[in-house]
């Protein structure tokens, strides 16, 4: 299935490009700009990505699959990623993963049928001193407990 | 510490100090100011030799040292890398600033690259940050709106592009090498070292990578001299560290406190000490890659030197503070997860062994442990220790390590007990 | 020049040399999986581990580079240690595939894991379980749980052919090398990937089961299909301790020479190689005008045409018969030296033609496009590689006498058949099939190039020696053998015939009479 990228995004990696003197130096913030458009990087987008950088869509793959931020499916509308680390869990952590889980009924790495809500297990966030947190998407939750996390849930449109 | 010994958090007073108006309304940019209109290069470097400056990023290499060694030469293209990866587990120091010094960021990164001569930086910034890449590149375009950034800055007749780079979700981008492969649009493989940075870097060109905060005090010590750095802190390790406390204590957060307050005085009188009901059991002093310390072996100055006596680091100075509830086999049990999951896979040692430590330690906190398994453990450590390709493989290592031999008898009871660890 | 000392060896050698390097100079070799003399060092096995004296950490041999006065043991008990725990970190994830694994008997892992003592596991986990059997190329399949990530594949497609056909995926533990979502690799080297591979994670679905590689002797030769005459391994098998019928070529590898290939040969030849050897030979001798097919022996049949020969030129009060004979640059430098001395000196034929297989493509890496081995060695003997046009060539002509099945890519039988069925003698001497051989009177089997001695002449004009790593098949003879055997029947030169035992009492007169060929390679 083909997807072009739009405009903006073909001007946003343009300027993007423009910063580095190797096109190649642009894939992680291009690839970024690419997924926060589609919500995921297809096989379609590696090919169409190389083209822009001058590589080799093998290259796109190598570094898609290295960084855990990059999605090779698409993931639910709001992206949940829970620290599991020492100091979230020594506040209290698993808990709240254990809370997660139960109540979206899914394990690490799924999403809900509705494709509203994927999990994810991530290591520190840096956010030790409100610990335990979360991320939605990109904003950064702290000092959860089980209402907060509830309030949060409801408050995700 | 009071207000005025402080470095980087005396003026948060403000709000908004993100904004340019506002930090410039507060004395900002002075010490931009100050380095390009009435100072060379040379004498900049030499006064950041001579505040002793350490990197804040976990290794603590001398910061003039590590400059000094980019030769002088401006014909090749030359780089300066912020290092914003922070990943260690513990350290939320480096966000504090991106969120609100993000200006005291951007006058290091000048006063850096006017003392070594480099006309491009990038600031790496770790990818689950993006809010703060945001508020950092609004910073940066205020300040080239403002001509503290770009072309013959301030009349001085210095360039300095700087640009902010996402990275993806990988702990090892923290390492430098692996950082400038990440920027360069690869993996995140370390390199082997020689040749370093300062002569084969980003691109090939000679390269300066430093970590946030070390770039934050650069402007304090240019403005007001590396003496009072210096007295700020130890007469070999001078100025303050951001030590963030985390984990079962009263009050986790950030204290700017001087090199070489005692570890118990920053837990204890600082962190408001543990939760209620709960005793000490051990403490990380400098991020997870530091060696654990036991609850007994606490009172020590949190210093570089005196943490390295002890056999720890004082790495990023993020103290994770460990109480009697939590299992050590818990503890184990996120270190060895951590480590197998960030793995590069490049090196044997670090790829292997630590998905064997992992699944020995899986074993163990499932209640299938054996008694040799404490000696296994160590002896695949001291198997990873000292070859690796880079430092995590090491950090790992001394990790496990510390808590094999440390708490050998609590590990030996859980075992005994088959006691079964649930996270 | 630094002087350095390694494994209590003195030597000196060049500035910039590094320690892995300095040693193979010395005969000890350092072990390693990721380094490989073609490639930038990477250092990511951890196996070539040195001690250097006054240094208190190991230093990785393969990118150290060394120091005058340097003191260095590849073997002592710090090095073996740390050499030893990182053998022991792969076999631990390590399948026990040795009984079924083709690389057995010449696999790195097995003999590290040998030299250093390694018998007993103390692994007591879950192996990872990977996917075994993944085509990669047309000929190849990568077996993941075997891998040792030297990255060696991966580096090849980069820095040698730079087309990238397999990459790195995922990270940690869960790395693996992997071709772009299934596309195999397409690149005409990539028989070298399985050459590569310290272990038996890629492994040529040809050979794969066929035969144990302790059962193989391997024998040097030369590539004859191209001009580039790549130097190569020849894998024999001579049937023991199977049965006879067996005995046969399984494989060809590549022998380094940097001069020619390096480490490298093309799939055309690596492949084709072996295709050649085993099939669509013409190995029995027949002389076709007696009983179709019949079988007769050499001395019988060299007989009949010497003595044709002989009538031809001493044909009273007529002139002399004529002899059209058809070569090609598939023969040896002696082959065609006989040839020039017997038939243009001593029997004063002056229809000589060439016949060779088509050009083909060729590459800017080691791939010519001229497809016979020896046209340089024809050119430099004084042949003027006319080729055959069929009708005018054997115009009038008494006897045609063939070399090699290459007429048959240009003329069918048909076509063959109305322009030469009226020559009266017709001889072919052919190591495989054309189609064409009931059109001629007498067939002579001649060898496969594993099969015989000599030498060929490069595109460069370098002379390269072989000697015969297999027996022949069937009757066949190497064509220089049939020439002496057929001038002892003639007779001609008896004076040398005493001498010339083999291919090379025959290339020192060669190189004493043809200037060029007194250079020695």
């Amino acid at each position: 299935m083909s997807r072009a990228f739009s405009l903006a995004l073909k001007q946003k990696i343009d300027e993007t490009l423009a910063r580095y003197p190797e096109k190649r130096a642009a894939l992680l913030p291009v690839l970024h700009l690419v997924q926060n458009e589609t919500g995921f990087i297809s096989a379609e987008d590696e090919r169409t990505v190389a083209a822009l950088l001058d590589i080799k869509p093998i290259m796109v793959r190598e570094v898609v699959t290295f960084y855990t931020m990059f999605n090779q499916k698409p993931p639910g509308r709001f992206h949940i990623r829970v620290c599991t680390n020492l100091s979230c869990s020594l506040a209290g952590g698993e808990k709240m993963v254990d809370y997660l889980k139960t109540r979206l009924g899914l394990q690490p790495g799924q999403t809900t049928p509705d494709g509203k809500f994927t999990l994810t297990e991530v290591e520190c966030l840096g956010g030790c001193d409100q610990a335990p947190c979360l991320m939605v998407n990109f904003d950064h939750f702290g000092n959860l407990d089980r209402d907060k996390i509830e309030r949060l849930l409801e408050s995700l449109k | 510490m009071n207000a005025e010994q402080k470095i980087l958090t005396r003026d948060l007073g403000p709000e908004n100090l993100h904004r340019i108006d506002v930090y410039l309304q507060n004395g900002g940019y002075r010490a931009v100011k100050k380095a390009l209109t009435h100072c060379q290069p040379g004498p900049i470097l030499e006064e950041i030799k001579k505040s002793g400056l350490r990197g804040r990023g976990g290794a603590g290499f001398p910061t003039g040292l590590k400059w000094s060694f980019v030769p002088q030469e401006t014909d090749t293209g030359k780089y300066l890398c912020v290092n914003a990866d922070e990943g260690e587990p513990g350290t939320f120091k480096d966000r504090f600033i991106l969120g609100h010094l993000p200006h005291l960021l951007i006058e290091g990164v000048i006063i850096a690259s006017y003392a070594v001569g480099i006309p491009t930086a990038y600031v790496y910034i770790r990818g689950e940050y993006e809010t703060l890449a945001r508020r950092l590149e609004l910073a940066i375009d205020e300040a080239y709106e403002k001509g503290f950034l770009g072309k013959d800055i301030l009349k001085s007749g210095f360039d300095l592009d700087l640009f902010v780079h996402r990275g993806a979700g990988a702990y090892i981008c923290g390492e430098e090498t692996a950082l400038l492969e990440s920027l360069e649009g690869k993996r995140g493989y370390p390199r082997l070292k020689p040749p370093f940075p300062a002569k084969v870097g980003l691109f090939q060109k000679p390269t300066v990578i430093n970590n946030i905060e070390t770039l934050a005090n650069v402007a304090p010590i240019i403005l007001y001299g590396a003496d009072w750095f210096l007295s700020r802190g130890l007469p070999n390790e001078g100025g303050t560290r951001l030590f963030g406390v985390s984990g079962a204590v009263t009050k986790p957060g950030l204290y700017e406190l001087p090199v070489g307050t005692g570890l118990r005085e920053i837990i204890f009188t600082h962190a408001g000490g543990l939760k209620p009901g709960r005793k000490l059991k051990a403490v990380i002093p400098g991020g997870m890659s530091a060696p654990l310390l036991k609850a007994d072996e606490i009172d020590i100055k949190m210093d570089a030197d005196s943490v390295a006596a002890v056999g720890s680091m004082l790495g990023s100075a993020a103290i994770i503070v460990i109480d009697d509830r939590t299992p050590i086999l818990t503890v184990l049990k996120k270190i060895a997860r951590f480590y197998a999951h960030e793995s590069c896979g490049q090196c044997t040692p670090c790829r292997l062994g630590s998905a064997w430590i992992l699944k020995t330690v899986d074993r163990m906190a499932g209640g299938e442990g054996e008694p040799g398994d404490i000696d296994a453990l160590a002896r695949l450590a001291a198997n990873i220790q000292g070859r690796s390709l880079c430092p995590l493989g090491e950090a790992e290592s001394l990790s496990v390590l510390s808590i094999a031999h440390k708490f050998r008898d609590e590990l030996e009871d859980s075992l005994k007990n088959r006691a079964i660890i649930q996270e | 020049m630094p002087k350095i000392i390694i494994d209590g060896i003195s030597l000196e050698v060049e500035e910039g040399m590094t320690i892995l390097k300095a040693a193979e100079r010395v005969g000890v070799h350092v072990p390693r999986f990721c380094y490989h003399p073609a490639f930038v060092p990477e250092g990511s096995c951890r196996l070539c581990y040195v001690e250097i004296e006054g240094c208190s950490k190991l230093e990785l041999s393969c990118s150290t580079v060394v120091k005058d006065g340097m003191n260095i043991a590849t073997r002592s008990p710090r090095a073996v240690a740390a050499r030893r725990s990182v053998l022991e970190f792969l076999l631990a994830e390590h399948p026990l595939d040795c009984p079924i694994c083709d690389k057995a008997g010449e696999c790195k892992l097995q003999d590290y894991a040998w030299e250093h003592g390694l018998v007993e596991s103390e692994f007591r986990e879950v192996k990872e379980k990977r996917e075994k059997k993944i085509p990669i190329a047309a000929r190849l399949v990568l077996d993941r749980e075997r891998c040792v990530l030297c990255t060696r594949c991966v580096r090849f497609l980069e820095e040698i052919t730079a087309t990238r056909e397999l990459g790195l995926f995922e990270r940690g533990i869960r790395a693996e090398v992997s071709t772009y979502h299934g596309e195999l690799v397409q690149t005409h080297y990539s028989g070298n990937l399985a050459d590569l591979c310290p272990v038996g994670a890629i492994t040529d679905t040809e050979f794969r089961f066929k035969a144990r590689t302790w059962f193989l002797a391997p024998a040097e030769s030369i590539c004859p299909l191209c001009s580039r005459g790549c130097h190569i391994y020849i894998d024999y098998h001579s049937g023991f301790p199977r049965q006879p019928g067996s005995a046969k070529v399984y494989r060809i590898r590549p022998r380094v020479n940097d001069a020619v290939n390096g480490p490298w040969i093309c799939d055309m030849g690596r492949y084709g190689f072996v295709d050649r050897q085993q099939n669509n030979r013409w190995s029995k001798l027949c002389w076709n005008k007696r009983d179709p097919k019949t079988e007769l022996n050499w001395e019988k049949a060299l007989d009949l045409i010497a003595a044709r020969i002989r009538s031809l030129r001493e044909g009273e009060g007529k002139p002399p018969g004529r002899i059209t004979m058809i070569l090609t640059s598939w023969l040896t430098n002696e082959e065609l030296y006989l040839i020039k001395k017997m038939f243009q000196q001593e029997l004063n034929v002056t229809d000589i033609y060439f016949a060779d297989p088509k050009p083909g493509a060729g590459d800017d890496f080691l791939l010519r496009p001229e497809r016979s081995p020896n046209r340089r060695g024809a050119l430099e003997m004084g042949y003027d590689l006319k080729p055959v046009v069929m009708e005018t060539a054997v115009r009038d002509t008494d006897m045609l006498l063939v070399f090699g099945p290459f007429i048959g890519e240009s003329f069918t039988a048909e076509e063959m058949k109305d322009v030469i069925v009226d020559i009266p003698a017709k001889i072919l001497i052919t190591s495989h099939e054309s189609g064409l051989e009931s059109l001629f009177d007498f067939v002579l089997p001649s060898a496969f190039i594993s099969e015989k001695s000599g030498s060929l002449t490069n595109i460069d004009g370098r002379i390269q020696k072989f000697r015969a790593a297999v027996p022949q098949s069937g009757s066949a003879k190497p064509e220089w053998e049939i020439l002496l055997e057929l001038a002892k029947a003639l007779p001609v030169f008896a004076d040398r015939l005493g001498r010339w035992k083999d291919p090379f009492s025959i290339f020192e007169d060669m190189g004493k009479e043809v200037p060029f060929f007194g250079i020695r390679t």
